[in-house]
């Protein structure tokens, strides 16, 4: 860790010239690292309310058996968009926002090192997901294959084809573009006395999935590129009428795709450990195995894909070793997990709620570890696969996980952001909604599926009735529980006035600048001192 | 440091990395082109 010996204040008021632009064109054309960053975290809240209403229109079919309200194939085009542009639209980019804001200030960086790609990266998304969300109103409906887009099934997606192949294309070169500046910033743009292990672990996860995202998103772009020549240039990548192999695009995309979850969570592993130490108020134990372990973790991501089709039929040695490889990864994310319970021990706790949703990220995410391990093992996966199990699996993954690391960041950085501090019992009431109806949706789904209702279908028979309903009722009550985080970021600059440090136990650069952070901060390199004095 | 040489340090971490993720672009599909 380290501690900025500058004073924060001149740090922030030694710049200069100018402030932002007055107007839209603020926004159009900034290429300041917390202006986009902002509108990351915006854009990917719209996103995450718009995925949401997916999520309601999915559950309010499945809430009883029979068909209720919808056609069966707007449902499959509803659970298709809403994985798109939840893992798309929603989680990756507020992590993307949360690295523009918060790595120029952790590293003592004055901006991103390539500012204008900065800005194109960000407004590309929209122009993405308006094309994704347009296939909605075009003949024969947005696209219902399902996320994974496997082939010959996406072949008979109607006019929206071509338009969700593009969308793709964009949403790859926007991460592709957004991590070429994480890594170039971090690679080059550090404070002086800021060598890599000091870094924190925030930029630490941030790397390493940046080189993730420069690895598997041009793969997922290449798979698309196949299937769109299949369909209209006459090749047969995929298709075994002509020669091609359908099995081969799922192994592509699950080259990609399985890095894709280590994407998601690894920076919300980073927001956890700066999190932690924080509010247990002690150095985060074992720094530089966290940072191997999410070394590892990335590694292992590359050599499991194929657990994903353990049903598609492979070699015996194939199993095994993609099973074992894959109950490998639960190794390094032990480390993790019991790093986190070791800088709690004997910690003078508190439980703000960026410390609660810390918390509930380290138990619940923990419970879709195992049942990840579960579907490791190939002979057990042949009954879970395709089930509600996986479907179980993966939303604790992603929802505990991910999301709550999000909401975490976002309530620890909010009055860094606005200089004022955000209302503490809407976020601790926030919190525990969330946290109640999360599990009141998801935990059912595990039942569900080792009772053997598939996924990706809008009926069911009636012996499932039950925990759908009860599924159903925690989703509804999950989605109205983030209105109340709208209201808490919609009254943020209410609250009292943020102190530079804001939270007793901080510790880092970023919270050596005034709060809110000023519009340039650290124009001239801070003169970073590698031992942190607050915990010696 | 100085400016300059930062500067150019960051267009070659930037073009080194741009390129690796062309190469794999092309490199999956040249995958395909050859199973197929």
């Amino acid at each position: 860790m380290t501690t900025a010996t500058v004073d924060g204040h001149a740090a922030g008021h030694d710049d200069h010239d100018h402030g932002p632009t007055k107007g839209i064109k603020r926004w159009l054309f900034s290429t300041n690292h917390k202006d986009i960053g902002t509108m990351y975290l915006i854009f990917s809240l719209v996103m995450f309310f718009v995925g949401g209403a997916m999520a309601m229109v999915i559950r309010s079919e499945l809430a009883v058996p029979g068909l209720q309200f919808v056609h069966p194939e707007f449902f499959n085009s509803m659970t298709t968009m809403h994985a798109l542009i939840m893992v798309f639209g929603a989680v990756m980019p507020a992590f993307v926002g949360l690295a523009n804001w918060m790595i120029p200030l952790m590293i003592g960086a004055p901006d991103m090192a390539l500012p204008r790609m900065n800005n194109w990266s960000f407004w590309i998304l929209p122009v993405a997901f308006g094309i994704l969300l347009s296939t909605l109103l075009m003949p024969g409906g947005g696209p219902a294959s399902g996320w994974t887009m496997y082939p010959p099934l996406v072949l008979q997606t109607g006019d929206a084809f071509p338009f969700l192949i593009f969308s793709v294309h964009l949403m790859g070169i926007s991460s592709i573009m957004g991590s070429i500046n994480v890594i170039v910033t971090i690679i080059n743009m550090r404070a002086p006395d800021m060598t890599l292990l000091k870094m924190p672990m925030f930029v630490w996860t941030w790397l390493i999935t940046a080189y993730l995202l420069i690895a598997v998103m041009p793969v997922l772009a290449g798979a698309v590129t196949m299937l769109l020549t299949d369909q209209f240039f006459g090749t047969s990548f995929f298709l075994a009428a002509g020669g091609g192999d359908p099995v081969m695009f799922q192994h592509i995309f699950w080259f990609f795709g399985h890095p894709e979850v280590y994407i998601m969570i690894l920076p919300a592993f980073g927001v956890v450990s700066e999190i932690i130490p924080t509010f247990a108020r002690k150095k985060l134990f074992g720094h530089d195995s966290m940072v191997y372990a999410a070394s590892c973790i990335a590694f292992l991501s590359f050599i499991v894909w194929a657990h994903h089709m353990f049903t598609v039929g492979m070699p015996l040695t194939g199993q095994l070793f993609f099973m074992f490889a894959t109950m490998l990864i639960a190794v390094p994310t032990g480390v993790k997990i019991f790093n986190w319970i070791a800088t709690m021990w004997r910690g003078a706790m508190t439980f703000e709620t960026p410390m609660l949703f810390s918390l509930a990220f380290v138990f619940l995410f923990t419970i879709g570890g195992f049942s990840g391990l579960m579907l490791a093992i190939q002979p057990a996966d042949v009954q879970y696969h395709d089930t509600y199990f996986v479907v179980a699996h993966f939303h604790y993954v992603l929802v505990p996980g991910s999301v709550f690391a999000i909401m975490a960041g976002a309530y620890y950085w909010l009055p860094k952001w606005t200089g004022h501090m955000y209302n503490e019992k809407l976020g601790k009431l926030h919190f525990w909604m969330s946290t109640i109806f999360v599990n009141i949706t998801f935990f059912p789904q595990h039942f569900l599926g080792l009772a053997g209702m598939p996924r990706r279908i809008p009926d069911y028979s009636v012996q499932f009735a039950d925990f759908n309903l009860i599924s159903s009722i925690g989703a509804f009550g999950f989605g109205l529980s983030q209105l109340i985080f709208v209201f808490v970021l919609l009254t943020a600059w209410k609250g009292a006035k943020a102190t530079d440090r804001v939270w007793e136990g901080s510790h880092g650069l970023e919270w050596t600048v005034p709060s809110p952070a000023p519009w340039h901060t650290f124009t001239t390199p801070p003169k970073a001192r590698i031992a942190d004095e607050a915990f010696e | 440091m100085d400016e300059q040489t930062r500067k150019k340090n960051i267009r070659r971490t930037a073009l080194i990395v741009g390129a690796v993720a062309l190469a794999f672009y092309f490199g999956f599909i040249m995958l395909g082109v050859m199973r197929s």
